[in-house]
Protein backbone atom coordinates (compact mmCIF):
# COMPACT_ATOMS: atom_id res chain seq x y z
CA UNK A 1 0.00 0.00 0.00
CA UNK A 2 2.62 2.63 1.21
CA UNK A 3 5.41 3.93 -1.53
CA UNK A 4 8.17 1.32 -0.01
CA UNK A 5 7.63 -1.13 -3.01
CA UNK A 6 10.56 -2.89 -4.30
CA UNK A 7 11.24 -1.64 -7.97
CA UNK A 8 13.94 -2.15 -10.08
CA UNK A 9 16.35 0.31 -11.42
CA UNK A 10 15.17 -0.38 -14.68
CA UNK A 11 11.44 0.31 -13.94
CA UNK A 12 12.54 3.44 -11.52
CA UNK A 13 14.58 4.98 -14.40
CA UNK A 14 11.47 3.79 -16.96
CA UNK A 15 8.70 5.78 -14.59
CA UNK A 16 10.76 8.98 -14.37
CA UNK A 17 11.27 9.19 -17.99
CA UNK A 18 7.23 8.56 -18.75
CA UNK A 19 7.30 11.24 -15.84
CA UNK A 20 9.25 13.91 -17.01
CA UNK A 21 7.67 13.35 -20.70
CA UNK A 22 4.21 14.24 -19.01
CA UNK A 23 5.70 17.05 -17.13
CA UNK A 24 7.21 18.14 -20.45
CA UNK A 25 4.06 18.07 -22.36
CA UNK A 26 2.25 20.02 -19.99
CA UNK A 27 5.28 22.46 -20.01
CA UNK A 28 4.92 22.36 -23.69
CA UNK A 29 1.30 22.60 -23.91
CA UNK A 30 1.29 25.86 -21.72
CA UNK A 31 4.04 27.33 -22.96
CA UNK A 32 2.36 26.98 -26.71
CA UNK A 33 -1.03 28.04 -25.21
CA UNK A 34 0.67 31.28 -23.66
CA UNK A 35 2.49 31.84 -27.07
CA UNK A 36 -0.36 31.60 -28.97
CA UNK A 37 -2.61 33.75 -26.47
CA UNK A 38 -0.05 36.28 -26.66
CA UNK A 39 0.02 36.30 -30.66
CA UNK A 40 -3.84 36.23 -30.52
CA UNK A 41 -3.91 39.31 -28.76
CA UNK A 42 -1.18 40.45 -30.64
CA UNK A 43 1.85 41.48 -28.64
CA UNK A 44 4.14 40.34 -31.05
CA UNK A 45 2.55 42.59 -33.86
CA UNK A 46 3.97 46.43 -34.13
CA UNK A 47 0.83 48.60 -34.05
CA UNK A 48 -0.04 51.96 -34.12
CA UNK A 49 -2.78 53.90 -32.42
CA UNK A 50 -6.01 55.38 -33.14
CA UNK A 51 -8.29 57.13 -31.03
CA UNK A 52 -11.99 57.80 -31.94
CA UNK A 53 -14.10 60.29 -30.06
CA UNK A 54 -17.92 59.62 -29.50
CA UNK A 55 -20.23 61.15 -27.09
CA UNK A 56 -21.85 57.65 -26.44
CA UNK A 57 -19.75 54.63 -26.81
CA UNK A 58 -22.72 52.60 -25.20
CA UNK A 59 -22.44 48.88 -26.41
CA UNK A 60 -18.63 49.04 -27.21
CA UNK A 61 -16.44 46.89 -25.28
CA UNK A 62 -12.64 46.33 -25.09
CA UNK A 63 -11.31 43.68 -27.05
CA UNK A 64 -13.93 44.17 -29.97
CA UNK A 65 -12.82 44.91 -33.05
CA UNK A 66 -12.62 47.75 -35.93
CA UNK A 67 -13.85 46.23 -39.47
CA UNK A 68 -12.91 47.33 -43.13
CA UNK A 69 -14.81 45.98 -45.54
CA UNK A 70 -15.90 43.35 -42.97
CA UNK A 71 -12.45 42.10 -41.78
CA UNK A 72 -10.85 43.25 -38.45
CA UNK A 73 -8.35 45.43 -39.04
CA UNK A 74 -7.81 46.46 -35.22
CA UNK A 75 -8.77 45.89 -31.91
CA UNK A 76 -10.47 48.48 -28.86
CA UNK A 77 -7.69 48.33 -25.90
CA UNK A 78 -9.56 51.13 -24.26
CA UNK A 79 -12.27 53.24 -23.18
CA UNK A 80 -12.03 56.36 -21.33
CA UNK A 81 -13.46 59.58 -20.58
CA UNK A 82 -11.89 62.29 -21.70
CA UNK A 83 -12.54 65.61 -19.46
CA UNK A 84 -15.08 67.34 -21.82
CA UNK A 85 -16.79 64.53 -21.38
CA UNK A 86 -16.43 62.85 -24.85
CA UNK A 87 -15.31 59.18 -24.73
CA UNK A 88 -11.82 58.38 -26.25
CA UNK A 89 -12.09 54.89 -28.11
CA UNK A 90 -8.55 53.78 -28.30
CA UNK A 91 -7.64 51.17 -30.84
CA UNK A 92 -4.47 49.33 -31.31
CA UNK A 93 -4.39 48.69 -35.89
CA UNK A 94 -1.80 46.53 -36.45
CA UNK A 95 1.08 47.81 -39.11
CA UNK A 96 0.44 45.88 -41.52
CA UNK A 97 -3.54 46.63 -41.71
CA UNK A 98 -2.87 50.46 -41.07
CA UNK A 99 -2.70 51.17 -44.87
CA UNK A 100 -6.21 50.74 -45.31
CA UNK A 101 -6.78 53.80 -43.45
CA UNK A 102 -6.18 57.21 -45.04
CA UNK A 103 -6.55 60.34 -43.69
CA UNK A 104 -10.22 60.61 -45.42
CA UNK A 105 -11.10 57.62 -43.70
CA UNK A 106 -14.76 57.49 -42.10
CA UNK A 107 -15.42 55.89 -39.00
CA UNK A 108 -18.91 54.37 -37.80
CA UNK A 109 -20.56 53.04 -34.69
CA UNK A 110 -23.35 50.76 -35.02
CA UNK A 111 -25.45 49.67 -33.03
CA UNK A 112 -27.86 46.93 -34.22
CA UNK A 113 -31.37 45.79 -33.04
CA UNK A 114 -29.90 43.29 -30.79
CA UNK A 115 -27.43 44.75 -29.32
CA UNK A 116 -24.48 44.02 -31.27
CA UNK A 117 -21.90 47.50 -32.09
CA UNK A 118 -20.04 47.61 -34.91
CA UNK A 119 -17.09 49.85 -35.08
CA UNK A 120 -16.58 50.18 -39.23
CA UNK A 121 -13.65 51.87 -40.80
CA UNK A 122 -14.34 53.43 -44.44
CA UNK A 123 -11.84 54.09 -46.85
CA UNK A 124 -13.07 56.29 -50.24
CA UNK A 125 -9.59 57.74 -51.31
CA UNK A 126 -7.27 55.30 -51.20
CA UNK A 127 -5.09 56.99 -52.65
CA UNK A 128 -5.12 59.54 -49.64
CA UNK A 129 -2.36 60.19 -47.56
CA UNK A 130 -1.90 56.78 -44.72
CA UNK A 131 -3.63 57.93 -41.45
CA UNK A 132 -0.64 59.04 -39.09
CA UNK A 133 -0.10 57.37 -35.46
CA UNK A 134 -2.28 58.35 -32.69
CA UNK A 135 -4.36 60.03 -34.94
CA UNK A 136 -7.83 61.35 -33.38
CA UNK A 137 -10.78 61.04 -35.51
CA UNK A 138 -14.50 61.50 -34.66
CA UNK A 139 -16.46 58.28 -34.75
CA UNK A 140 -20.43 58.99 -36.60
CA UNK A 141 -23.15 57.24 -34.67
CA UNK A 142 -26.00 55.38 -36.40
CA UNK A 143 -28.13 53.95 -33.71
CA UNK A 144 -30.59 51.62 -35.02
CA UNK A 145 -32.28 51.64 -31.72
CA UNK A 146 -32.90 54.99 -31.86
CA UNK A 147 -35.46 54.73 -34.42
CA UNK A 148 -37.41 51.88 -32.03
CA UNK A 149 -39.40 54.93 -30.13
CA UNK A 150 -40.39 56.43 -33.51
CA UNK A 151 -41.39 53.19 -35.12
CA UNK A 152 -43.39 51.89 -31.92
CA UNK A 153 -45.43 55.37 -32.38
CA UNK A 154 -46.56 54.98 -35.74
CA UNK A 155 -46.85 51.11 -35.54
CA UNK A 156 -49.07 52.36 -33.07
CA UNK A 157 -51.12 54.92 -34.60
CA UNK A 158 -51.19 52.03 -37.71
CA UNK A 159 -52.75 49.66 -35.88
CA UNK A 160 -55.13 52.28 -33.98
CA UNK A 161 -56.31 53.41 -37.61
CA UNK A 162 -56.44 48.93 -38.83
CA UNK A 163 -58.88 48.79 -35.65
CA UNK A 164 -61.06 51.75 -36.79
CA UNK A 165 -61.57 50.67 -40.35
CA UNK A 166 -62.51 46.71 -39.02
CA UNK A 167 -64.22 47.75 -36.28
CA UNK A 168 -68.20 46.72 -37.33
CA UNK A 169 -69.19 50.66 -36.95
CA UNK A 170 -66.49 51.43 -39.73
CA UNK A 171 -66.98 53.23 -42.86
CA UNK A 172 -64.94 49.80 -44.03
CA UNK A 173 -67.70 47.87 -42.72
CA UNK A 174 -70.38 50.02 -44.24
CA UNK A 175 -68.69 50.22 -47.55
CA UNK A 176 -67.91 46.18 -47.77
CA UNK A 177 -71.94 45.57 -46.67
CA UNK A 178 -72.64 47.77 -49.62
CA UNK A 179 -70.84 46.07 -52.14
CA UNK A 180 -71.91 42.79 -50.91
CA UNK A 181 -75.82 44.08 -51.38
CA UNK A 182 -74.33 45.60 -55.07
CA UNK A 183 -72.90 42.08 -55.55
CA UNK A 184 -76.51 40.20 -55.01
CA UNK A 185 -78.07 42.72 -56.77
CA UNK A 186 -75.23 41.88 -59.98
CA UNK A 187 -75.97 38.28 -59.28
CA UNK A 188 -79.70 38.81 -59.46
CA UNK A 189 -81.71 38.58 -62.88
CA UNK A 190 -81.32 42.56 -63.69
CA UNK A 191 -77.91 42.35 -63.19
CA UNK A 192 -75.76 45.88 -63.03
CA UNK A 193 -79.09 47.37 -64.57
CA UNK A 194 -80.90 46.60 -61.80
CA UNK A 195 -78.39 47.58 -59.32
CA UNK A 196 -78.12 51.42 -60.87
CA UNK A 197 -81.70 52.04 -61.25
CA UNK A 198 -82.72 50.54 -57.49
CA UNK A 199 -85.82 48.89 -58.95
CA UNK A 200 -86.68 46.31 -61.36
CA UNK A 201 -89.43 48.79 -63.17
CA UNK A 202 -86.48 51.18 -64.10
CA UNK A 203 -84.50 48.66 -65.41
CA UNK A 204 -87.06 47.02 -67.41
CA UNK A 205 -87.92 50.33 -69.27
CA UNK A 206 -84.15 50.95 -70.02
CA UNK A 207 -84.38 47.86 -71.51
CA UNK A 208 -87.50 48.26 -73.85
CA UNK A 209 -85.79 51.61 -74.33
CA UNK A 210 -82.61 49.97 -76.10
CA UNK A 211 -84.47 47.55 -77.87
CA UNK A 212 -86.63 50.20 -79.56
CA UNK A 213 -83.92 52.23 -80.39
CA UNK A 214 -82.31 49.02 -81.88
CA UNK A 215 -85.49 49.01 -83.74
CA UNK A 216 -85.28 52.70 -84.91
CA UNK A 217 -81.40 52.32 -85.24
CA UNK A 218 -82.26 49.12 -87.85
CA UNK A 219 -84.75 51.74 -89.89
CA UNK A 220 -82.80 54.59 -89.67
CA UNK A 221 -80.12 52.17 -91.63
CA UNK A 222 -82.65 50.82 -94.13
CA UNK A 223 -83.50 54.92 -94.63
CA UNK A 224 -79.39 55.26 -95.01
CA UNK A 225 -79.56 52.64 -98.13
CA UNK A 226 -82.39 54.31 -99.72
CA UNK A 227 -80.49 57.49 -99.70
CA UNK A 228 -77.91 56.18 -100.63
CA UNK A 229 -79.24 54.77 -103.76
CA UNK A 230 -81.00 58.45 -104.18
CA UNK A 231 -77.78 60.31 -103.78
CA UNK A 232 -75.21 57.95 -104.63
CA UNK A 233 -76.80 56.02 -107.46
CA UNK A 234 -77.37 56.01 -111.48
CA UNK A 235 -80.05 57.95 -111.60
CA UNK A 236 -79.22 59.79 -108.45
CA UNK A 237 -78.54 63.58 -107.26
CA UNK A 238 -75.04 63.39 -107.51
CA UNK A 239 -74.74 62.93 -111.27
CA UNK A 240 -76.54 65.37 -111.82
CA UNK A 241 -75.13 67.96 -109.62
CA UNK A 242 -71.77 66.67 -111.28
CA UNK A 243 -73.37 67.14 -114.55
CA UNK A 244 -74.67 70.73 -113.42
CA UNK A 245 -71.27 72.08 -111.74
CA UNK A 246 -70.55 71.28 -115.53
CA UNK A 247 -72.60 73.54 -117.27
CA UNK A 248 -72.07 75.84 -114.42
CA UNK A 249 -68.29 76.19 -115.47
CA UNK A 250 -68.93 76.35 -119.24
CA UNK A 251 -71.10 79.29 -117.83
CA UNK A 252 -68.66 80.73 -115.91
CA UNK A 253 -66.50 80.73 -118.85
CA UNK A 254 -68.77 82.77 -120.73
CA UNK A 255 -69.25 84.97 -118.08
CA UNK A 256 -65.55 85.53 -118.05
CA UNK A 257 -65.30 86.26 -121.51
CA UNK A 258 -68.09 88.97 -121.50
CA UNK A 259 -66.60 90.56 -118.42
CA UNK A 260 -63.48 90.75 -120.37
CA UNK A 261 -65.15 92.82 -123.21
CA UNK A 262 -67.39 94.62 -120.05
CA UNK A 263 -63.55 95.55 -118.96
CA UNK A 264 -62.69 96.99 -122.59
CA UNK A 265 -65.97 99.04 -122.81
CA UNK A 266 -65.24 100.49 -119.31
CA UNK A 267 -61.85 101.58 -120.69
CA UNK A 268 -63.62 103.22 -123.66
CA UNK A 269 -65.66 105.09 -121.19
CA UNK A 270 -62.80 105.80 -119.03
CA UNK A 271 -61.38 107.68 -121.76
CA UNK A 272 -64.19 109.43 -122.91
CA UNK A 273 -64.84 110.61 -119.31
CA UNK A 274 -61.51 112.32 -119.36
CA UNK A 275 -62.30 113.71 -122.36
CA UNK A 276 -65.41 115.17 -120.79
CA UNK A 277 -63.84 116.23 -117.62
CA UNK A 278 -61.56 118.11 -119.91
CA UNK A 279 -64.62 119.59 -121.94
CA UNK A 280 -66.05 120.61 -118.66
CA UNK A 281 -63.35 122.27 -117.67
CA UNK A 282 -63.08 124.43 -121.11
CA UNK A 283 -66.93 125.31 -120.21
CA UNK A 284 -66.26 127.06 -117.31
CA UNK A 285 -63.66 129.12 -118.44
CA UNK A 286 -66.19 130.05 -121.28
CA UNK A 287 -68.95 130.58 -119.00
CA UNK A 288 -67.24 132.88 -117.07
CA UNK A 289 -66.11 134.66 -120.12
CA UNK A 290 -69.75 134.67 -120.90
CA UNK A 291 -70.80 135.95 -117.71
CA UNK A 292 -67.84 138.95 -117.72
CA UNK A 293 -69.29 140.10 -120.71
CA UNK A 294 -72.70 139.94 -120.09
CA UNK A 295 -72.10 141.72 -117.00
CA UNK A 296 -70.50 144.45 -119.12
CA UNK A 297 -73.73 144.57 -121.51
CA UNK A 298 -75.91 144.52 -118.70
CA UNK A 299 -74.01 147.78 -117.06
CA UNK A 300 -73.62 149.23 -120.83
CA UNK A 301 -77.66 148.78 -121.27
CA UNK A 302 -78.37 150.32 -117.67
CA UNK A 303 -75.83 153.34 -118.90
CA UNK A 304 -77.94 153.83 -121.95
CA UNK A 305 -81.21 153.47 -119.83
CA UNK A 306 -79.77 156.35 -117.65
CA UNK A 307 -78.82 158.60 -120.30
CA UNK A 308 -81.80 158.01 -122.14
CA UNK A 309 -84.39 160.47 -122.07
CA UNK A 310 -87.40 158.31 -122.46
CA UNK A 311 -86.54 156.59 -119.89
CA UNK A 312 -89.12 156.01 -117.56
CA UNK A 313 -88.14 156.13 -113.63
CA UNK A 314 -87.13 152.89 -112.12
CA UNK A 315 -90.15 152.48 -109.94
CA UNK A 316 -90.76 149.40 -107.52
CA UNK A 317 -94.51 149.61 -106.52
CA UNK A 318 -94.90 147.34 -103.14
CA UNK A 319 -97.88 144.86 -102.85
CA UNK B 1 -37.46 21.24 31.95
CA UNK B 2 -36.56 18.50 29.68
CA UNK B 3 -37.64 20.36 26.67
CA UNK B 4 -35.25 23.18 27.87
CA UNK B 5 -32.58 20.86 28.60
CA UNK B 6 -33.10 19.36 25.38
CA UNK B 7 -33.38 23.03 23.46
CA UNK B 8 -29.74 23.63 24.83
CA UNK B 9 -28.18 20.44 24.01
CA UNK B 10 -29.18 20.96 20.98
CA UNK B 11 -27.97 24.42 20.29
CA UNK B 12 -24.58 23.10 22.12
CA UNK B 13 -24.47 20.30 19.65
CA UNK B 14 -24.77 23.06 17.03
CA UNK B 15 -22.11 25.08 18.05
CA UNK B 16 -19.75 21.82 18.63
CA UNK B 17 -20.27 21.13 14.67
CA UNK B 18 -19.82 24.28 14.31
CA UNK B 19 -16.68 24.75 15.90
CA UNK B 20 -15.30 21.47 14.13
CA UNK B 21 -16.57 22.65 11.16
CA UNK B 22 -13.92 25.89 11.65
CA UNK B 23 -11.47 23.66 12.71
CA UNK B 24 -11.37 21.30 10.56
CA UNK B 25 -10.93 23.77 7.42
CA UNK B 26 -8.62 25.25 9.66
CA UNK B 27 -6.48 22.42 10.04
CA UNK B 28 -7.03 21.29 6.21
CA UNK B 29 -5.15 25.15 5.37
CA UNK B 30 -2.52 24.46 7.61
CA UNK B 31 -1.77 20.93 6.04
CA UNK B 32 -2.02 22.56 2.79
CA UNK B 33 0.29 25.38 3.37
CA UNK B 34 2.79 22.75 5.06
CA UNK B 35 2.53 20.82 1.66
CA UNK B 36 2.96 23.97 -0.77
CA UNK B 37 5.93 24.37 1.28
CA UNK B 38 7.22 20.88 0.77
CA UNK B 39 6.51 20.86 -2.86
CA UNK B 40 8.36 23.96 -3.72
CA UNK B 41 11.30 22.25 -1.52
CA UNK B 42 14.09 21.27 -3.62
CA UNK B 43 14.51 17.91 -1.31
CA UNK B 44 11.38 16.72 -2.28
CA UNK B 45 12.37 15.80 -5.99
CA UNK B 46 15.49 14.07 -4.84
CA UNK B 47 16.15 10.10 -4.45
CA UNK B 48 13.19 8.25 -3.84
CA UNK B 49 10.89 10.82 -3.19
CA UNK B 50 11.41 11.28 -6.77
CA UNK B 51 10.81 8.20 -7.84
CA UNK B 52 7.61 8.05 -5.50
CA UNK B 53 6.44 11.23 -7.33
CA UNK B 54 7.17 9.99 -11.06
CA UNK B 55 5.62 6.64 -9.71
CA UNK B 56 2.17 8.71 -9.22
CA UNK B 57 2.20 10.74 -11.62
CA UNK B 58 2.37 7.97 -13.72
CA UNK B 59 0.07 6.23 -11.75
CA UNK B 60 -2.48 8.51 -11.87
CA UNK B 61 -2.26 10.23 -14.94
CA UNK B 62 -1.19 8.17 -17.87
CA UNK B 63 -4.02 5.67 -17.50
CA UNK B 64 -7.41 8.45 -17.67
CA UNK B 65 -5.54 10.76 -20.11
CA UNK B 66 -6.03 8.92 -23.83
CA UNK B 67 -9.58 8.23 -22.40
CA UNK B 68 -10.85 11.60 -20.96
CA UNK B 69 -9.13 13.14 -23.70
CA UNK B 70 -11.69 10.82 -26.09
CA UNK B 71 -14.26 11.45 -23.71
CA UNK B 72 -14.19 15.23 -23.47
CA UNK B 73 -13.16 15.02 -27.67
CA UNK B 74 -16.61 13.32 -28.38
CA UNK B 75 -18.98 15.74 -25.58
CA UNK B 76 -17.02 18.74 -27.37
CA UNK B 77 -17.84 17.93 -30.93
CA UNK B 78 -21.70 17.62 -29.30
CA UNK B 79 -21.71 20.73 -27.11
CA UNK B 80 -19.81 22.45 -31.01
CA UNK B 81 -22.16 20.67 -33.27
CA UNK B 82 -25.04 22.03 -31.27
CA UNK B 83 -23.85 25.35 -30.63
CA UNK B 84 -22.84 26.03 -34.09
CA UNK B 85 -26.34 24.93 -35.26
CA UNK B 86 -28.43 27.31 -33.45
CA UNK B 87 -26.18 29.91 -33.70
CA UNK B 88 -26.62 29.43 -37.24
CA UNK B 89 -29.84 29.06 -36.95
CA UNK B 90 -30.47 32.30 -35.43
CA UNK B 91 -28.11 34.24 -37.60
CA UNK B 92 -25.34 34.45 -35.25
CA UNK B 93 -22.88 32.25 -36.60
CA UNK B 94 -20.10 35.09 -35.61
CA UNK B 95 -20.67 34.79 -32.37
CA UNK B 96 -20.42 30.88 -32.29
CA UNK B 97 -16.79 29.87 -32.06
CA UNK B 98 -16.53 32.77 -29.65
CA UNK B 99 -19.09 31.03 -27.35
CA UNK B 100 -17.71 27.35 -27.98
CA UNK B 101 -14.54 28.60 -26.58
CA UNK B 102 -16.14 30.15 -23.61
CA UNK B 103 -18.33 27.34 -22.86
CA UNK B 104 -15.76 24.55 -23.72
CA UNK B 105 -12.50 26.32 -22.92
CA UNK B 106 -13.15 28.40 -19.60
CA UNK B 107 -15.81 26.88 -18.56
CA UNK B 108 -16.87 23.26 -18.74
CA UNK B 109 -13.03 21.26 -19.63
CA UNK B 110 -11.66 22.25 -16.13
CA UNK B 111 -14.49 21.52 -14.42
CA UNK B 112 -14.78 18.14 -15.74
CA UNK B 113 -11.54 17.45 -15.53
CA UNK B 114 -11.20 18.50 -12.06
CA UNK B 115 -14.60 15.90 -11.23
CA UNK B 116 -13.01 13.21 -12.82
CA UNK B 117 -9.60 13.39 -11.28
CA UNK B 118 -10.96 13.65 -8.29
CA UNK B 119 -13.44 10.53 -8.73
CA UNK B 120 -10.50 8.84 -10.40
CA UNK B 121 -7.29 9.40 -8.70
CA UNK B 122 -7.60 11.75 -5.69
CA UNK B 123 -10.17 9.45 -3.66
CA UNK B 124 -8.35 6.89 -4.22
CA UNK B 125 -5.20 8.64 -3.07
CA UNK B 126 -6.82 8.99 -0.05
CA UNK B 127 -8.12 6.10 0.95
CA UNK B 128 -4.47 4.92 0.35
CA UNK B 129 -3.93 7.67 2.88
CA UNK B 130 -6.15 7.21 4.93
CA UNK B 131 -5.36 3.21 5.07
CA UNK B 132 -1.67 4.20 5.94
CA UNK B 133 -2.60 6.30 8.69
CA UNK B 134 -5.23 3.21 10.12
CA UNK B 135 -2.17 0.65 9.43
CA UNK B 136 -0.28 2.99 11.55
CA UNK B 137 2.53 3.78 8.76
CA UNK B 138 1.83 7.78 8.78
CA UNK B 139 2.31 9.00 12.59
CA UNK B 140 -0.56 11.21 14.06
CA UNK B 141 -1.08 14.55 11.73
CA UNK B 142 0.08 16.87 14.15
CA UNK B 143 3.71 14.69 14.88
CA UNK B 144 3.86 13.76 11.21
CA UNK B 145 7.20 14.61 9.77
CA UNK B 146 7.75 16.16 6.79
CA UNK B 147 9.89 13.22 5.82
CA UNK B 148 6.91 11.11 6.01
CA UNK B 149 4.58 13.80 4.51
CA UNK B 150 7.59 13.76 1.27
CA UNK B 151 7.97 10.46 0.78
CA UNK B 152 3.96 9.46 1.34
CA UNK B 153 1.47 12.21 0.56
CA UNK B 154 3.22 15.04 -1.39
CA UNK B 155 3.44 13.00 -4.28
CA UNK B 156 -0.15 11.78 -4.42
CA UNK B 157 -0.97 15.47 -3.71
CA UNK B 158 0.96 16.59 -6.83
CA UNK B 159 -0.12 13.79 -8.77
CA UNK B 160 -4.04 14.29 -8.51
CA UNK B 161 -2.72 18.41 -9.08
CA UNK B 162 -0.60 17.66 -11.83
CA UNK B 163 -3.09 15.42 -13.36
CA UNK B 164 -6.05 17.85 -13.10
CA UNK B 165 -3.66 20.33 -14.71
CA UNK B 166 -2.61 18.00 -17.79
CA UNK B 167 -5.86 16.64 -18.32
CA UNK B 168 -7.40 20.18 -18.45
CA UNK B 169 -4.91 21.64 -20.73
CA UNK B 170 -4.93 18.96 -23.75
CA UNK B 171 -8.75 18.46 -23.20
CA UNK B 172 -9.20 22.45 -24.35
CA UNK B 173 -6.21 22.37 -26.87
CA UNK B 174 -8.43 19.40 -28.33
CA UNK B 175 -11.69 21.26 -28.28
CA UNK B 176 -10.31 24.33 -29.46
CA UNK B 177 -8.32 22.19 -32.76
CA UNK B 178 -11.88 20.45 -33.16
CA UNK B 179 -13.72 23.81 -32.93
CA UNK B 180 -11.50 25.21 -35.75
CA UNK B 181 -12.10 21.83 -37.80
CA UNK B 182 -16.09 21.74 -37.36
CA UNK B 183 -16.31 25.33 -38.30
CA UNK B 184 -14.17 25.94 -40.69
CA UNK B 185 -12.70 22.26 -42.09
CA UNK B 186 -9.23 21.50 -42.83
CA UNK B 187 -8.33 24.69 -44.18
CA UNK B 188 -5.62 27.05 -42.66
CA UNK B 189 -8.10 30.27 -44.29
CA UNK B 190 -9.89 30.54 -41.36
CA UNK B 191 -7.12 30.75 -38.76
CA UNK B 192 -6.57 34.37 -38.84
CA UNK B 193 -10.11 34.84 -37.51
CA UNK B 194 -10.21 31.96 -35.04
CA UNK B 195 -6.98 33.41 -33.70
CA UNK B 196 -8.75 36.66 -33.67
CA UNK B 197 -11.81 35.22 -31.91
CA UNK B 198 -9.16 33.37 -29.11
CA UNK B 199 -7.63 36.71 -28.39
CA UNK B 200 -11.08 38.79 -28.52
CA UNK B 201 -12.47 35.80 -25.60
CA UNK B 202 -8.94 35.50 -23.41
CA UNK B 203 -8.61 39.32 -22.48
CA UNK B 204 -5.98 39.70 -19.77
CA UNK B 205 -8.62 39.29 -16.88
CA UNK B 206 -10.59 36.27 -18.18
CA UNK B 207 -6.84 34.24 -18.46
CA UNK B 208 -6.04 35.40 -15.09
CA UNK B 209 -9.29 34.25 -13.54
CA UNK B 210 -8.77 30.99 -16.13
CA UNK B 211 -5.50 30.65 -15.11
CA UNK B 212 -6.56 30.85 -11.26
CA UNK B 213 -9.28 29.21 -11.54
CA UNK B 214 -7.81 26.09 -13.00
CA UNK B 215 -4.43 25.95 -10.70
CA UNK B 216 -7.10 26.09 -7.59
CA UNK B 217 -9.51 23.55 -8.80
CA UNK B 218 -6.14 21.30 -9.58
CA UNK B 219 -4.77 22.12 -6.21
CA UNK B 220 -8.28 21.57 -4.58
CA UNK B 221 -8.20 18.25 -5.83
CA UNK B 222 -5.27 17.41 -5.06
CA UNK B 223 -5.03 18.37 -1.32
CA UNK B 224 -8.64 18.34 0.35
CA UNK B 225 -9.40 14.52 -0.10
CA UNK B 226 -5.77 13.67 1.70
CA UNK B 227 -6.34 16.40 3.78
CA UNK B 228 -9.30 15.58 5.02
CA UNK B 229 -8.70 11.95 5.68
CA UNK B 230 -5.78 13.06 7.48
CA UNK B 231 -6.93 15.33 9.68
CA UNK B 232 -10.45 13.95 10.30
CA UNK B 233 -11.26 13.16 13.82
CA UNK B 234 -13.36 9.83 14.25
CA UNK B 235 -16.84 11.00 14.70
CA UNK B 236 -19.36 7.96 15.88
CA UNK B 237 -22.22 10.08 15.61
CA UNK B 238 -21.78 10.60 11.11
CA UNK B 239 -22.20 7.76 9.29
CA UNK B 240 -20.37 8.39 5.98
CA UNK B 241 -16.41 7.96 5.71
CA UNK B 242 -13.62 10.05 5.95
CA UNK B 243 -13.34 9.51 2.36
CA UNK B 244 -16.47 10.58 1.53
CA UNK B 245 -17.00 13.91 3.73
CA UNK B 246 -13.38 14.51 2.21
CA UNK B 247 -14.89 14.25 -1.34
CA UNK B 248 -18.01 16.40 -0.32
CA UNK B 249 -15.80 19.33 1.08
CA UNK B 250 -13.96 18.86 -2.19
CA UNK B 251 -17.07 19.59 -4.33
CA UNK B 252 -18.04 22.44 -2.10
CA UNK B 253 -14.72 24.16 -2.54
CA UNK B 254 -14.83 23.42 -6.67
CA UNK B 255 -18.22 24.68 -6.37
CA UNK B 256 -16.54 28.38 -4.58
CA UNK B 257 -14.18 28.37 -6.84
CA UNK B 258 -16.46 27.92 -10.01
CA UNK B 259 -18.92 30.51 -8.78
CA UNK B 260 -15.51 33.02 -7.93
CA UNK B 261 -14.60 32.74 -11.96
CA UNK B 262 -18.04 33.08 -13.37
CA UNK B 263 -18.37 36.38 -11.01
CA UNK B 264 -14.84 37.92 -12.02
CA UNK B 265 -15.80 37.07 -15.85
CA UNK B 266 -19.09 37.93 -16.42
CA UNK B 267 -19.65 40.88 -13.81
Amino acid sequence: MGDKSTLTPAATRSLAVRAALLVMLLALLVAGSVAYLLYARGVFEPSQRLVLLADDVEGVTVGMDLTFAGFPIGRVRGIELAADGTARIIIDIPRKDARWLRESSVFTLTRGLVGNTNLRAFSGVLSDPPLPGGAERRVLVGDATAEIPRLVNETRDLIRNLTQLTSADSSLATTLGNVQSATDKIKGPRGALGMLFGNDADAKKLVDALDRTNALLARIDGLAAKADQQVFGAEGVMPEAKAAVVQLNAALLEARESLKKIDAILVDAQAIAGNTRAAANDLGALRAEVDANLRKVSGMIDEVNRRWPFAKPAEIKLP
Amino acid sequence: MTAQVSGWSVVADLGRSAWEWCIGWWQIILFSAKLLVLALSPSSYRGANLAALARHLVKDTTPVLLWFTLMTSIISLVIIHIVVVTSVSYGLSRYALEMVVRVLVLELIPLTAAMFVALRCALPNASEVAALRAQGALDAPAAAGGEELQREVLPRVVSGTFSVLLLATVSCVVAALIAYLWVHGFTVGGFAGYTRTFGRVFSPAVSLIFTLKTLGLALAVGLIPIASVLYDRPNPRLRTSSELRGLVRLFAVILLIEVAALVGNYT
